[in-house]
């Protein structure tokens, strides 16, 4: 009779104390196999990756990006046990079916019940990322600031940096300063989350920041166009106008 | 002894108020009474000096018979007594003073003339002392009132300030529950640690609990309070938290209200070193500078950093407690740079006990 594979356990948390403590407990079970310790959530996101972890031990406070923002870009599926120190996400880490949810100081008994949740249930599942992005209902909106993954990198745009967005299928082409990133996202969407008092939908396939519309010209016969500050030309739908004439 | 007597700028106010009456009762006692002029003014002298000092009288009467207090006979039996004391004793006393005139040949028969009038001057004697006696029934009045509003308004400033003090006293959850998970990492790796951190842990919550029960501590006691706080999150944090501390040596003695620092420092780990990948310094700097006494906690920030709920609830405590206790005399300003922070404080330096 062969040992079942191990699981293959990723550890995230910013604090070195808190991951030796989790260290110390999973090492003692034969069945574990500890593949990476991630001090912030950019490396977490790149480790699931690259170890093809089947179960993450998740802080939630850390900097840069917290547990949720990291669940958000993950591409691949992984159970989530997450550990806080203070009981105050509970709600929102069921909401994003995690394995457990356990506080800190961590018991050993605790992470003996999470592990044997994990094997209960297998670490397959519906994708958490899209459980994320479909359960966020205590996110403060709107957002400051939007998360976008481009191979094992992230990049942090403040909402403020925002000039515009393109609905492309199932994507949204983000434009700041010049550049463009591609993220899996919907324009409902994207624009739900937004300020509505900063960005206003000019078209079905575009929202706009106010701020940066210089002006608004005829285009063709009753049509026009918004012009950004940068040059750039948005198509303006006759709803569109409407809006945008309310706005001002 | 009356506040008027205590003070003798007020003295010489009131007895200035006195000579138009005089000037009157001259014109009185020459028109009314045909006194000659230069001896109706003599007379006059003497007397409204003796009766501002009885006028005064009628103030131990008044406080010890207060206007709501015993019933109406006693009250009105004690102030026509008093005023038929007063009037003898002005009168006679007058009459010394006039008995002194007297003795200048000039004045011959100012004794006999003053006599004649002792009955309508004993008269206007106890209709003096009647309206002193109102008057000071108004004045403390008044006295009682604007000491009963200082009294509701110090309650207030009482309550603010416990009201703020428990508020603080209240430790953050965070960072009892992180410290005490760092010691259960240490209790096996490094079982010396632990015991330390356990240690500086039970000091920082003594400390925060025994010093929040007083008015004013010396800086220096706020400033190791401070230190402990930061040791116990320098085992959490490791490499991350770094402490640099400027502070002059002139300044340590100043009192300041307790855990006033506190939030101040709590908020530079919690959003400045907990938010940044790399950590970074914890500075805090104090000097005096004369009757001044400037506090500064600068901190790491994240640029990127998402606005964090809760931030913000420290820093407005610790203003609204600035404004309980100083008013407009102290001042707090928080600068954010692109990848600082910076919380000033600029407060009375206050006495040194």
């Amino acid at each position: 009779m062969s040992a079942p594979t191990p699981l293959r356990v990723l550890l995230v948390d910013d604090e070195e104390l808190a991951r030796r403590v989790l260290r110390e407990y999973l090492s003692r079970d034969p069945g574990v196999e500890i593949v990476g310790e991630c001090a912030n959530g950019f490396e977490a996101v790149r480790a699931v990756s690259e170890t093809k972890a089947d179960l993450l031990f998740l802080d939630i406070q850390m900097p840069k990006l917290d547990g949720f923002e990291v669940l958000e870009l993950l591409d691949r599926d992984v159970a989530v046990v997450f550990v806080t120190a203070f009981d105050e996400h509970a709600i929102r880490a069921f909401e994003v079916h995690a394995v457990d949810y356990l506080l800190k100081p961590v018991s050993e008994e605790k992470i003996g019940r999470a592990l044997a949740r994990v094997r209960e249930r297998g670490v397959a599942g519906p994708p958490v990322s899209r459980l994320v992005a479909d359960a966020k209902p205590d996110q403060p909106r709107p957002i400051d600031r939007l998360l976008v993954r481009d191979g094992t990198r992230v990049h942090v745009i403040q909402a403020s940096e925002l000039d515009y967005a393109v609905a492309r299928d199932d994507y949204v082409e983000l434009h700041s300063g010049g550049k463009d990133f591609l993220k899996h996202q919907t324009l409902n969407d994207l624009e739900a989350q937004l300020d509505p008092e900063r960005f206003v939908r000019t078209h079905r396939s575009y929202l706009v920041n106010v701020e940066r519309i210089a002006k608004i010209e005829p285009y063709a016969k009753d049509s026009r166009i918004a012009v950004l500050h940068d040059g750039t030309q948005i198509p303006l739908s006759r709803s569109g106008y409407a809006r945008i004439r309310e706005h001002s | 002894m009356h506040p008027i007597l205590s003070r003798p700028s007020w003295l010489a106010l009131y007895l200035a108020s006195w000579i138009p009456v005089a000037a009157l009762f001259g014109i009185a006692l020459h028109v009314l009474a045909q006194v000659p002029l230069a001896e109706a003014f003599a007379d006059a002298a003497g007397l409204t000096a003796v009766l501002a000092f009885v006028c005064l009288s009628a103030w131990y009467p008044s406080r010890a018979q207060p206007i709501a207090g015993a019933g109406t006979m006693g009250f009105l039996l004690t102030h026509a007594v008093a005023a038929v004391i007063s009037s003898g004793v002005w009168l006679a006393l007058g009459r010394a003073w006039v008995a002194l005139l007297e003795r200048d040949p000039g004045w011959q028969g100012a004794g006999a003339r003053y006599n004649s009038l002792l009955p309508g001057l004993f008269l206007v004697g106890m209709l003096f002392y009647l309206l002193a006696a109102a008057l000071h029934y108004l004045a403390l009045v008044a006295a009682k009132s604007r000491q009963a509003e200082q009294k509701a308004l110090e309650l207030l400033v009482q309550a603010r300030e416990a009201e703020l003090k428990a508020l603080r006293a209240q430790i953050d959850p965070h960072f009892l529950f992180n410290s005490l998970n760092s010691i259960s990492a240490l209790t096996s790796s490094d079982p010396a640690s632990a015991r330390r951190m356990c240690i500086e842990l039970a000091e920082f919550l003594r400390r925060t609990l025994v010093l929040g029960q007083r008015e004013r501590i010396p800086l220096a006691e706020e400033l190791d309070l401070a230190e402990g706080y930061l040791r116990v999150e320098q085992v959490r944090f490791g490499s991350r938290l770094r402490v640099e501390r400027e502070v002059d040596e002139t300044a340590l003695a100043s009192p300041v209200p307790p855990l006033l620092l506190q939030p101040l420092v709590e908020n530079a780990v919690r959003h400045g070193i907990a938010q940044t990948l790399e950590g970074g310094t914890i500075k805090i700097a104090a000097k005096r500078d004369g009757s001044r006494l400037h506090v500064s906690v600068s901190n790491p920030r994240d640029p990127d950093g998402r606005a964090r709920p809760g931030a913000g609830v420290g820093l407005r405590n610790v203003a609204g407690r600035l404004a309980t206790l100083f008013g407009t005399e102290a001042r707090l300003d928080a600068i954010a740079g692109g990848d600082s922070y910076l919380v000033e404080l600029d407060l009375p330096a206050g006495e040194v006990s």
